[in-house]
C-alpha cells in the first residue's frame, strides 16, 4: 500500500504544511513555527519508511510514480529512488526540522514566511533527488534558487547579504542555462528526457564531450569546483545559520548527485575523457581551498572554505569510476552533510549569544560552555577525518579509490587530511583554548535543552556512519556496481 | 445589385469587429453629447465610458469566442478569417479590456477627465483586431494606420506634461516614417506583381512556377526588406527600437502599459501570416533578418535595462528584450517555433500585465504618486510584504525560472530553436537571459534589502488592480500545473496557419 503512494506523499505533506500556515494568524507565531517543525518531522518519520521498505538487491528504481505528463512531448514524468537517491531524501528530510529547530528563537522577522520557504525547499529538493527525468530535474534545481536566494537575502546577517544572495543566483543561473540548452539538445537527438530511456542511449563521441561540458558548468557551480566557487563563502557567511545548513548539507549535494545520476551514466566516455580535468580541479580545490581557509577571520568562511575543500575529494572519488571510490564519495557526502552542517550550527550557537563570528572576540569558551565545547570539539575532529567518525571512513575509501587509478593525485589529495587537521585544529584552539577573554563579552550560556536536542542526531549520525558505515554502503551498493557497469 | 447580396455572409462573419466599430462610434457620439451638455452642467463622464467600453469590448470577445471557426475570406479577400486570426483577437481584445480595467484607477486618480481615452483604445483595438485578419497590403495598410494613429494620441494624451506631449511628438514622427516604409515596401510588391492579395502573391512566388524573371524577383525582395523593416520599427526590435525607451517613459503610465502588451501581439500575428503563409517560401532570405534583428534586440534589451533607473524605461528595454526572443522564435520558421512564440506571446502579455498593475496599483499615500523610480519601492518588503512577495514572482517569472510560467515560454522557444539547429544563438539567447536576470533581481533587491532615508506609505491597492494582479499571478504560479489547453490552442493554431 505504502509503496504506491510514498514519494508523492513524501512530496505533499510539505505543500500541505505550506498551505496550513498560510491560514495561521501572525498573532501566534509559536504555532506556526510548531507546525511547521511538526510538518518537516513527520515527513522525515515518512522518510524512513521509505529506508525501511528499501529494496537493497536490485538496482532499479522503487517506489516509482508518475508524477505527471507534458502533452505534445515524450514527457512523462516518473518519481523514484534507487541506491544513490536514497540517502540523499533522507539528508535533506533530516535536515529541514534540524534547520526549524535551530533557528527557533533567532528568527524574529516574517516566521511564518521562514517556515513557508524552507517546507517549499523540502518538497523541491525531494523532488529533485527523485525525479527520474532530466528536464523536470533542471525545473527543480533551477526551483530550489526562489526560496534560497530569499532565505539569504531576507534573514541574512548582514549587509553583505545582497551582494551574497545576488552571487549565488548569478552563479548558478550562468551554469545551469547551459544545462538546459544541453538538455534541450538531448531532447531534440532522443526525443525523450527520461532518464530511465537516456542512460540507455549512447551518444556519439564528440556530442558526448559538448553535453557532458554544459552539464559540467552547471553542476561544478553547485558542487562547487575551484574556479566557480567563489559564491560559496559569501553565501554561507551571510546566510542565517539553517539556511547555512542547509546549503552545505543538502545543496551542494545536488552537483554531485547530478554527476552520479545523469553525466557519468549518460556520457561514460567524456566523463572517462574529462577525468583529469576534474582531478586537477579537485585537487587543487582541496590544497587551495584549505591554505585560503588559514586565512579566514569569520568562522563561517573558514567552514565553507573547507566544505570546498571536502567537495573536492567527492569529485575525486566519482570519477575513480570504481566501487570504492564512488561510495566513498557517497558516504562523504552524507558525512559532510552531517558535520559540516553541526559545524554550522556551533558557529550559529555562539553567533546567537554574541553576535559575531570573527575569531578574535573569542577565547577560552571550554571554561564557561563546556557541553558547547565538546560538541565543536567532536565535530572539529570528524570535519579533520578522525578515526571513529563518519569522515574517516569514507576520505579512506575515496583515497583508496583514487589509489586505483591514479597515484600522484592520491597523494596530492591526501595532503588534504593533514591540511584539514591545521586548520580545525587551529579554529578550535583559538575559540575554545586558551584564557577567557571577557574583554569583549561578560556573559556566557551553555547549550540550552533546545540546542542540545539539535546536536543529538547530528552526533548519533557522525558516529554509526564512522562505527558501522555497512548500513549505508549496502543500501547503495548494488545501484554503484549497476553504474560502473554502464560506464564499462 | 443589392447590398447586402453582393456583401453575401460577410457581415456574419466579421460581427465581432463591426460590433466594435459601432461601439466606438457610438461612445464618441454619447461622449460627445453629455460631456458638453450645459444643461447637465458639463458632467464628467470619463468612468461611466470606461465602464462601457469594458462592457462593449467584453461583448466583443464573447462574440469572437462564439463564432464559429471557419476559414473564410471576406469583402473580395479583402480580409481572411480563420482559427489564426479568431485566436489573435481573442489575446488582443482580452489583454486590451484588461488594460482599460489596469487604466481605471489612475484615471481616476490623476482626474484627466476626458472620455476619449477610450475611444482612442477602442480605435486602437478595432485596427489591431483588423489586422490580424487582414488578406491584403491595402488592408494592411490601412489597419495599421488606425492603430498606429490612435497610438500617437494615446502617447500625448496627459496634455498638462511636457514628457507626454514629446513621446507623442517622437512617436509620431517614427511612426510616420515606418509607415512611409511601409508603403513604399508595399508599392515594390505591388508595382513587380500587380497583386496587393497575400493569398496570389503567394500563389506567384511559390513553387516551380515561382517568378523566374531576376528583376521581379529582386523588386519582391526589396520590398519585402521594406515592409519587414517597417514592421520592426513598429514592434521595437533593436535596430529600430530607439522611439521606444522615451515613448514609454513620457506616455502615461496606463498607456505605457497597453504599448508594451497589446501591439505586440497584433504585429507578431500580423508577422506571422505574413511571413510564415504568404512569403514562406523566401524562408532563406527572411530569417537571417529576423535572427540578426532578434540576436541585437535580446542584447540591447538586456544590457540596456541594466543602467535604467526608471521603471518604465526598464520596461521598455525589457520589452525590446522579450521582442528579441519572439524574434529568433520566430526566425526558426517551423510549426513547432510558431506554437512555442505563441506560447511566449500569451505568458508575456501576462506577466506584462501583471506587472503592469502592480505598478499602476501601487500609489504612494502622501501625493498619491505612482512610482517612477525603482528607488521607490525601497520600502515596499517592509509596508507590504504579500505585494513584495507577488512581485517577487512576477519578475522570477521574467528572469525564466522554473516553476512560474516564464521559464515555459522561454523553454518552448528555445527547444523550436535548437530543433532548427540554430545552437548559437541559443547560447547567446540564454546567456543575455542571465544579464536580464541582474536586473529583475535589482528590483527584488530594491524592494526588499534597500534601505532608504524616508518611508514611504503606500495606499491600498484598488480592487481592480488588485484582481488583475491577483489573477494574474495565480496564472503564472500554476501554469505549470496544467498546460495542456495553451500547448493544445498554439498546437492547433500554429498547425492551421502553417498546413
Amino acid at each position: 500500500m505504502f509503496d504506491s503512494s510514498i514519494l508523492l506523499s513524501l512530496v505533499g505533506l510539505p505543500l500541505f504544511g505550506m498551505i496550513l500556515l498560510f491560514f495561521i494568524p501572525d498573532t501566534n507565531p509559536d504555532l506556526q513555527k510548531t507546525v511547521g517543525l511538526s510538518t518537516s518531522l513527520l515527513t522525515f518519520l515518512l522518510s524512513l519508511l521509505l529506508w525501511l521498505q528499501f529494496d537493497m538487491s536490485t538496482p532499479k528504481y522503487q517506489f516509482v510514480e508518475k508524477f505527471f505528463s507534458v502533452p505534445y512531448s515524450n514527457m512523462h514524468v516518473y518519481l523514484g529512488v534507487d541506491g544513490i537517491s536514497l540517502f540523499f531524501v533522507l539528508l535533506t528530510t533530516l535536515l529541514i526540522p534540524i534547520c526549524l529547530l535551530a533557528s527557533w528563537d533567532s528568527i524574529k522577522i516574517y516566521i511564518r514566511e521562514y517556515s513557508i520557504a524552507f517546507l517549499f525547499l523540502e518538497a523541491v529538493l525531494i523532488c529533485v533527488f527523485t525525479c527520474l527525468d532530466v528536464l523536470f530535474f533542471y525545473i527543480f534545481f533551477e526551483a530550489v534558487l526562489i526560496p534560497m536566494f530569499l532565505i539569504i537575502g531576507i534573514w541574512g546577517s548582514r549587509e553583505r547579504k545582497i551582494r551574497a544572495s545576488y552571487q549565488f543566483f548569478i552563479y548558478t543561473l550562468v551554469g545551469s542555462v547551459l544545462m538546459l540548452l544541453a538538455i534541450l539538445y538531448i531532447y531534440q537527438l532522443t526525443g525523450t528526457t527520461d532518464v530511465q530511456v537516456l542512460t540507455t542511449v549512447t551518444f556519439d563521441y564528440d556530442t558526448q564531450l559538448i553535453l557532458w561540458l554544459a552539464f559540467f558548468a552547471s553542476l561544478a557551480v553547485k558542487v562547487p569546483m575551484v574556479p566557480a566557487h567563489i559564491w560559496l563563502p559569501e553565501a554561507h557567511s551571510e546566510a542565517p545559520t539553517a539556511g547555512s545548513v542547509i546549503l552545505a548539507g543538502v545543496l551542494l549535494k545536488m552537483g554531485g548527485y547530478g554527476f552520479l545520476r545523469f553525466s557519468i551514466p549518460m556520457f561514460p566516455d567524456a566523463s572517462v575523457y574529462f577525468t583529469p580535468l576534474v582531478y586537477t580541479l579537485s585537487v587543487i580545490a582541496i590544497i587551495y581551498t584549505s591554505l585560503t581557509t588559514l586565512r579566514q577571520v569569520d568562522m563561517k568562511r573558514i567552514i565553507a572554505y573547507s566544505s570546498v575543500a571536502h567537495m573536492g575529494f567527492v569529485t575525486i572519488g566519482m570519477f575513480t569510476l570504481n566501487i570504492q571510490g564512488i561510495e566513498g564519495s557517497m558516504l562523504l557526502m552524507l558525512s559532510h552533510g552531517v558535520v559540516s552542517s553541526a559545524l554550522f550550527l556551533c558557529v550559529g550557537v555562539i553567533y546567537d549569544r554574541h553576535k559575531t563570528r570573527i575569531i578574535k572576540y573569542y577565547s577560552g569558551l571550554t571554561v564557561k560552555m563546556p557541553l558547547f565545547s565538546i560538541t565543536f570539539l567532536f565535530f572539529i575532529l570528524a570535519n579533520m577525518g578522525f578515526p571513529g567518525t563518519s569522515s574517516f571512513v569514507s576520505e579512506f575509501l575515496v583515497l583508496v579509490g583514487s589509489f586505483k587509478s591514479n597515484v600522484f593525485i592520491t597523494v596530492l589529495a591526501a595532503t588534504g587530511v593533514v591540511w584539514g587537521a591545521g586548520y580545525s585544529i587551529w579554529l578550535f584552539n583559538r575559540v575554545a583554548f586558551g584564557n577567557i577573554r571577557t574583554s569583549h563579552i561578560t556573559a556566557f550560556q551553555d547549550l540550552d535543552r533546545r540546542e542540545f536536542f539539535v546536536f543529538v542526531p547530528c552526533v548519533f549520525l557522525t558516529f554509526l556512519m564512522g562505527i558501522y558505515p555497512e548500513i549505508f554502503l549496502n543500501a547503495m551498493h548494488v545501484s554503484i556496481t549497476h553504474l560502473i557497469e554502464q560506464v564499462q | 445589385m443589392d447590398f447586402l447580396t453582393f456583401f453575401g455572409n460577410d457581415f456574419k462573419v466579421v460581427m465581432p469587429e463591426l460590433y466594435l466599430f459601432t461601439a466606438c462610434l457610438f461612445l464618441l457620439s454619447y461622449g460627445v453629447i453629455f460631456s458638453t451638455s450645459k444643461s447637465l452642467n458639463y458632467p464628467i463622464i470619463q468612468l461611466n465610458v470606461g465602464w462601457l467600453s469594458i462592457f462593449s469590448l467584453g461583448i466583443t470577445l464573447s462574440l469572437l469566442i462564439s463564432s464559429p471557426v471557419v476559414t473564410m475570406s471576406v469583402f473580395n479577400n479583402l480580409l481572411i478569417v480563420d482559427a489564426f486570426s479568431t485566436f489573435s483577437k481573442i489575446l488582443i481584445v482580452s489583454s486590451t479590456l484588461v488594460c482599460c480595467l489596469m487604466s481605471m484607477s489612475y484615471l481616476n486618480n490623476k482626474k484627466v477627465n476626458s472620455f476619449e481615452y477610450f475611444i482612442l483604445i477602442l480605435l486602437a483595438c478595432l485596427g489591431m483586431v483588423c489586422l490580424v485578419s487582414t488578406n491584403d497590403l491595402l488592408a494592411l495598410y490601412m489597419s495599421i494606420e488606425l492603430m498606429s494613429l490612435s497610438f500617437y494620441v494615446l502617447a500625448a494624451y496627459k496634455r498638462s506634461s511636457e514628457f507626454s506631449g514629446e513621446a507623442g511628438l517622437k512617436y509620431f514622427i517614427l511612426g510616420a516614417f515606418s509607415s512611409g516604409l511601409l508603403l513604399f515596401g508595399t508599392s515594390m510588391i505591388y508595382g513587380f506583381t500587380g497583386l496587393t492579395n497575400f493569398e496570389e502573391i503567394s500563389k506567384v512566388v511559390t513553387g516551380i512556377n515561382g517568378v523566374t524573371d531576376v528583376v521581379t524577383y529582386n523588386g519582391i525582395i526589396i520590398g519585402l526588406l521594406f515592409v519587414a523593416v517597417a514592421l520592426l520599427f513598429k514592434i521595437g526590435a533593436a535596430p529600430f527600437h530607439m522611439w521606444a525607451p522615451d515613448v514609454y517613459e513620457g506616455a502615461p503610465t496606463p498607456v505605457t502599459a497597453f504599448f508594451s502588451i497589446v501591439p505586440k501581439i497584433a504585429i507578431m500575428a500580423l508577422l506571422l501570416r505574413l511571413f510564415y503563409s504568404t512569403f514562406y517560401d523566401f524562408a532563406s532570405l527572411w530569417q537571417p533578418i529576423f535572427l540578426y534583428t532578434g540576436v541585437l534586440s535580446m542584447l540591447i534589451g538586456s544590457i540596456g535595462a541594466l543602467y535604467q533607473k526608471k521603471i518604465k524605461r526598464l520596461m521598455a528595454y525589457s520589452g525590446i528584450a522579450n521582442v528579441g526572443y519572439m524574434l529568433i522564435g520566430f526566425s526558426a520558421g517551423t510549426v513547432e517555433s510558431m506554437s512555442g512564440l505563441i506560447i511566449y506571446l500569451i505568458i508575456y502579455v501576462v506577466m506584462m500585465v501583471a506587472f503592469f498593475s502592480f505598478v499602476l496599483g501601487t500609489q504612494t499615500e502622501k501625493d498619491a504618486k505612482l512610482n517612477m523610480h525603482v528607488s521607490d519601492l525601497s520600502n515596499l518588503g517592509k509596508v507590504n510584504p504579500v505585494l513584495a512577495m507577488s512581485v517577487t514572482f512576477i519578475l522570477f517569472s521574467m528572469v525564466g525560472l522554473p516553476p512560474f510560467a516564464g521559464f515555459f515560454g522561454k523553454m518552448y522557444l528555445f527547444l523550436a530553436v535548437m530543433q532548427s539547429e540554430l545552437y548559437t544563438v541559443a547560447i547567446i539567447g540564454v546567456l543575455s537571459s542571465v544579464v536580464a536576470a541582474f536586473y529583475y533581481i535589482r528590483i527584488i533587491k530594491v524592494m526588499f534589502f534597500g534601505t532608504s532615508n524616508h518611508y514611504v506609505t503606500y495606499k491600498q491597492m484598488d480592487k481592480l488592480n488588485a484582481l488583475v494582479l491577483s489573477s494574474s499571478l495565480f496564472f503564472l504560479i500554476f501554469f505549470f500545473a496544467y498546460p495542456t489547453p495553451f500547448l493544445l490552442c498554439a498546437h492547433k493554431v500554429s498547425l492551421g496557419l502553417l498546413l
